[in-house]
C-alpha cells in the first residue's frame, strides 16, 4: 500500500465515521478521545467533521506510557487521586450534546507485570469519580472505532516486523468497517437493515429466556419481561440516529440480573486494563457469579467482578454467528470492538439503559426491579464457537433453536 | 553522536533539575503539564515528558496530568471552519489549570512545537482565534502573573523546530544539535546540575540586588536603529531566577533564564526600538521590525515579514499598544554565546535584553499582587491579553540608568555588564 492509497483509505474511513457513525449535524461540536497513535485518523476525522459543517472539533488525547509510569513510580497512596474537571468537562459537552468519538487502540500489555490490586485500586477511584456520567448514556451521538496503533499491531501479529503488522492490521480494521467497498456508505446502511431484522425477530418472540450450550458451557440466561434487543443502530437522545460501534455485527439485550444459572467458559482471551486473561469460566447461581477460575489473570478477574456489589452479575447478552466477516478472520484482536464482533458474549456488570423498556426513564431502583444491573464495570468476554447451541425459552415452554453450531438457525 | 543511554541520562539529568531546581515541587503537590499555544504538550515532547513524570513521582508528586496538544488540529480548524465559529473554546484546559492552582498544585509549560505551525494561513482567523483563546486563558494569565503557584517553562527538542534552528543539518542532527544546546544552557551536560543552578541563581539575584538599590526612574537604550527611553515606575522590583509563590514554594521560571528583569511604567516609553532577532508569534515568525512609542503607547509598527501579524498584535486591546517588561541580558550569556537564534522566546529572551508588549507581572510592583487592575494601571502597570517578549539586545547596544536628578549610570556597554555585583 503507497502512503497515498493509505491517506484515500483512512479519509474514508473518517467520512464513515462522521457520516454513518456518529451522523454528525451542522453546528454540533465534536470530542475526539484517543491516544497519541490515533492523531492520523483524529485528524482526518477532524477535517471531515469541518466539512460536515463542526462549529469546533475538541482533541483529548492521553499517553499511555503516562498512565504506565504512574503505576511504576507513583506512591501506591495516591493512586486513587482523580482530578475533578475531568467529570466537570465531560458535563459540559453532554449537556450541550455535542458528539462524541471514542477511539480505541490501547497497547493490550500495556500495564503486563503491574500489580492486579494496584490496578483495581485506581480503576474504581476513576469509575467511582465518572459514576454521575451515568445519566448521560445514550444522550448524545457517539461511536467507537479503532486505529492500528504499533503495539496494539505487534499483539495481534507478533510474528511480522512492525511496519508490516500495522499494515495488516489496517487491512483488517478497513475491511471490517466495509472502507474496501465501492461504497462504503451504501454497504453500512445494507448491513445495518439485516441486522434490525434479527433485532425485531427476538424482540417478537419475547423469550423469557436463552440457554446456551457447548464444550464447558451450560448457562441458563433469564430474560427481564421487558427486554428490548438492540442492534447497530441507535437513536440518541439528542434526536440523532448513528451506529455507536464501527464494526458492529452483534444484536443484544440485558439478562436479567437475578436469573442467570449455569457455567459458562469464555472461548477467547479478555485483555482487562491491559492485563490478559485467559482460558476462564465463571459459575452463576441466582444471577450471582459464585466461583470464577482462569488459567491466566485469575487474580484480575477476581478483582474485576469483586469491583461493587453487581460486578458479579451479567448486564449483557449478544449474538454474533460465528461466520461474521470478523470472525472469520481466524484472528484474535486483543480489543473487544473487533473480538465481540466475533463471537456471542456476554458482559459482566452494568446494563444499558435501552436494553429494558422505559429504562432510560426509568430510577435505579425501578430498573433494578426489572431486571437491570447496576455496576461501575461493564466489561465483555466472548463465549460463542461454531459449537455453540443457543435455545429461545417462552413461557408456554416451548424452546424455538437461535442458534445451532454458532450459526443463526432462525430466517429472517 | 549521543548514543540512547546517554541521551536517556541527560533526559534524566535536565528533567530532575527542572523538577528540583524549576518548580521546585513539594512531596503531596500535584502537577499540570501543559502548553498554552498548541493547547496542550505536543507530542514531540513525549520523551521529556515521561522523564519528568518519572522525575515527579520520584519527588512525591500525588498525581501528574498531561495535557496533549496537536497543532495540526489548530491548523485543521483554521482551514476547514465555519468562518463565524472562531468563538467557540474549550475551557478544558482553563478549568483543568485552574482546579488545580486552587488546589494549590504546581504548573509546567512544555515547548516542543512547530515555530512556523500557522504559517501561510489566514492571518484574520488566526486573530480571531487567538483571542477567544486569550480571552479564557486570560484566567491563567492572571495567576501566572502574580506567581499563585510554583511554575516553570521549558523546552524540549521537535522535529519542526529542530530543523527551523538548523536548516543546514539533516533532520535527525539538527534534532540531536537542538537536544545538545537545551542540555548545554540548562546546564544539564554538568555533573551536578542541580548544585551548578544554585551557583547561577545566586549571581542573577545580586545583579538584581544591584540595580534595586539603584531605584532608577529610566532606562536609555541607544543602538542601530534604536533610541529609546523606557520609564521605571515608583515600587518596581528587579526580580531574578527566582521568586516565592503565593503557595510559599520558592522556584525559578525558566530553564533557561540568564535575565533580570522588572516592570516598565506602561506610560512612559519615548522613541524607537528595532528588534534584534525575529519574533515568534502564534505559529508565524515576525521579521525586521521595529516598534515607535510615544507617551508609553505604540504609535507606529514597521516589519519587513508579517506585519500585518505585528500589527494584529497590538491591536489585541488597549494593554497590548504599552509594554509590560523589561529585561537585562548581557550578549555573551550562555544562550547569546552560541550566535544562532532559537526561534523560541524561552531561549531568544536569555540571548538578549529585551521588552514585553502587553501584561506587567504584578510580582514586578511592590504591593503589585494586592491592587485593582485600574490601581495597578495606575501606579503604571500594565494590564493586557497578551504578553509578548521581543529581543531588543545585540553586542551594539549600550544602556544608561538614569536618576531621578538626571544623573545618568552605565548598565550597559556593547552588550555587557558595566557593573560589578
Amino acid at each position: 500500500m503507497t502512503e497515498q492509497e493509505f491517506d484515500q483509505l483512512l479519509s474514508k474511513y473518517a467520512d464513515v465515521v462522521v457520516r454513518i457513525g456518529l451522523n454528525l449535524r451542522k453546528g454540533q461540536r465534536l470530542i475526539l478521545r484517543g491516544i497519541l497513535e490515533d492523531a492520523p485518523l483524529m485528524r482526518k476525522v477532524a477535517e471531515s467533521a469541518y466539512k460536515a459543517g463542526a462549529v469546533y472539533v475538541e482533541p483529548i488525547y492521553t499517553d499511555e506510557r503516562i498512565a504506565r509510569i504512574r503505576f511504576e513510580h507513583a506512591d501506591p497512596e495516591s493512586l486513587t487521586e482523580v482530578p475533578n474537571w475531568m467529570l466537570a468537562r465531560y458535563e459540559e459537552y453532554y449537556e450541550r450534546m455535542d458528539a462524541e468519538l471514542a477511539i480505541q487502540s490501547s497497547d493490550p500489555e500495556l500495564l503486563a507485570g503491574i500489580d492486579p490490586d494496584l490496578i483495581a485500586k485506581e480503576r474504581k477511584a476513576i469509575r467511582q469519580k465518572y459514576e454521575p456520567l451515568r445519566k448521560y448514556e445514550n444522550t448524545t451521538n457517539w461511536c467507537v472505532v479503532a486505529t492500528a496503533s504499533p503495539a496494539w499491531a505487534r499483539k495481534v501479529f507478533p510474528a511480522v516486523p512492525a511496519k508490516e503488522a500495522v499494515e495488516k492490521l489496517w487491512a483488517e480494521i478497513f475491511a471490517s468497517c466495509r472502507i474496501y467497498e465501492a461504497d462504503p456508505v451504501a454497504a453500512w446502511q445494507e448491513h445495518v437493515e439485516k441486522l434490525k431484522k434479527y433485532r425485531d425477530y427476538l424482540n417478537a418472540q419475547k423469550f423469557t429466556a436463552l440457554h446456551y450450550k457447548s464444550p464447558g458451557t451450560e448457562l441458563t440466561i433469564g430474560l427481564p419481561e421487558k427486554h428490548l434487543w438492540q442492534g447497530a443502530q441507535a437513536e440518541f437522545k439528542n434526536g440523532i440516529t448513528g451506529i455507536p460501534n464501527l464494526p458492529t455485527e452483534e444484536v443484544f439485550t440485558t439478562p436479567h440480573k437475578d436469573q442467570v444459572n449455569g457455567v459458562v467458559s469464555s472461548t477467547m482471551p479478555l485483555n482487562y486494563s491491559g492485563v490478559l486473561i485467559e482460558e476462564f469460566s465463571l459459575t452463576f447461581e441466582n444471577g450471582r457469579a459464585v466461583k470464577v477460575s482462569a488459567k491466566k489473570g485469575e487474580e484480575t478477574l477476581k478483582k474485576l467482578i469483586e469491583t461493587d456489589e453487581n460486578a458479579a452479575r451479567l448486564g449483557e447478552c449478544a449474538l454474533v454467528p460465528n461466520s461474521s466477516p470478523i470472525s472469520q478472520r481466524k484472528i484474535l484482536f486483543y480489543n473487544t470492538l473487533f473480538d465481540e464482533n466475533a463471537s456471542c458474549h456476554v458482559a459482566i456488570g452494568n446494563s444499558y439503559r435501552d436494553t429494558i423498556v422505559g429504562g432510560e426513564d426509568m430510577t435505579e431502583e425501578e430498573f433494578a426491579a426489572a431486571g437491570g444491573n447496576k455496576s461501575l464495570v461493564h466489561t465483555d468476554f466472548m463465549i460463542g464457537s461454531d459449537q455453540l447451541d443457543i435455545d429461545g425459552l417462552k413461557a408456554d415452554g416451548s424452546r424455538v433453536p437461535v442458534f445451532r453450531k454458532g450459526e443463526w438457525a432462525i430466517k429472517v | 553522536m549521543t548514543s540512547e543511554t546517554q541521551h536517556q541520562e541527560l533526559l534524566a539529568k535536565y528533567a530532575e533539575a527542572v523538577v528540583r531546581v524549576g518548580l521546585n515541587l513539594r512531596k503531596g503537590q500535584r502537577l499540570i503539564i501543559t502548553n498554552a499555544t498548541s493547547r496542550g504538550v505536543p507530542p514531540a515532547g513525549r520523551e521529556f515528558v515521561y522523564a519528568v513524570t518519572k522525575a515527579a513521582y520520584a519527588a512525591g508528586a500525588k498525581y501528574v496530568e498531561v495535557i496533549w496538544g496537536d497543532e495540526e488540529m489548530l491548523r485543521l480548524r483554521l482551514q476547514h471552519a465555519p468562518a463565524d465559529s472562531f468563538d467557540e473554546y474549550s475551557n478544558h484546559i482553563v478549568d483543568a489549570t485552574m482546579n488545580m492552582i486552587q488546589n494549590g498544585d504546581a504548573l509546567l509549560s512544555v515547548y516542543a512545537n512547530d515555530p512556523d505551525a500557522l504559517a501561510g494561513l489566514d492571518a484574520e482567523r488566526i486573530a480571531a482565534m487567538q483571542k477567544t483563546h486569550l480571552t479564557h486563558y486570560n484566567k491563567i494569565g492572571a495567576q501566572v502573573s502574580r506567581n499563585a503557584m510554583n511554575w516553570c517553562v521549558v523546552a524540549s527538542s521537535s522535529p519542526a523546530w529542530a530543523k527551523k534552528v538548523f536548516p543546514d543539518l539533516k533532520q535527525e542532527e539538527a534534532e540531536e544539535k537542538l537536544w545538545q544546546a537545551i542540555f548545554e544552557t540548562t546546564r544539564a551536560t554538568l555533573p551536578d546540575p542541580v548544585a551548578a543552578w544554585e551557583a547561577h541563581i545566586k549571581n542573577l539575584k545580586a545583579r538584581a540586588k544591584y540595580m534595586q538599590a539603584k531605584k532608577y526612574s529610566s532606562l536609555h537604550y541607544k543602538g542601530p536603529g534604536t533610541d529609546f527611553t523606557l520609564g521605571l515606575p515608583n515600587g518596581h522590583i528587579w526580580g531574578g531566577a527566582q521568586a516565592l509563590a503565593e503557595n510559599g514554594v520558592i522556584f525559578t521560571a525558566n530553564m533557561p533564564t540568564e535575565e533580570i528583569f522588572t516592570l516598565p511604567d506602561r506610560h512612559r516609553a519615548e522613541g524607537t526600538v528595532a528588534a534584534t532577532f525575529p519574533l515568534s508569534y502564534g505559529g508565524s515568525l515576525i521579521e525586521d521590525f521595529s516598534v515607535t512609542f510615544e507617551n508609553g503607547r505604540i504609535v507606529k509598527v514597521n516589519a519587513k515579514k508579517n506585519q500585518a501579524i505585528l500589527q494584529k498584535l497590538v491591536d489585541t486591546d488597549e494593554g497590548s499598544t504599552r509594554l509590560g517588561e523589561v529585561a537585562l541580558v548581557n550578549a555573551t550569556s550562555p544562550i547569546g554565546k552560541r550566535g544562532h537564534l532559537f526561534y523560541n522566546t524561552l531561549f531568544d529572551e536569555n540571548a538578549s535584553c529585551h521588552i514585553a508588549i502587553g501584561r506587567a507581572y504584578r510580582f514586578t510592583l511592590t504591593g503589585g499582587a494586592e491592587l485593582t487592575d485600574e490601581e495597578f494601571i495606575a501606579a503604571g502597570g500594565n494590564v493586557s491579553l497578551n504578553h509578548v517578549d521581543f529581543m531588543i539586545g545585540s553586542p551594539h547596544i549600550d544602556i544608561d540608568g538614569i536618576k531621578d536628578d538626571g544623573s545618568r549610570e552605565p548598565v550597559m556597554r556593547a552588550g555587557e555588564w558595566a557593573f560589578e555585583a
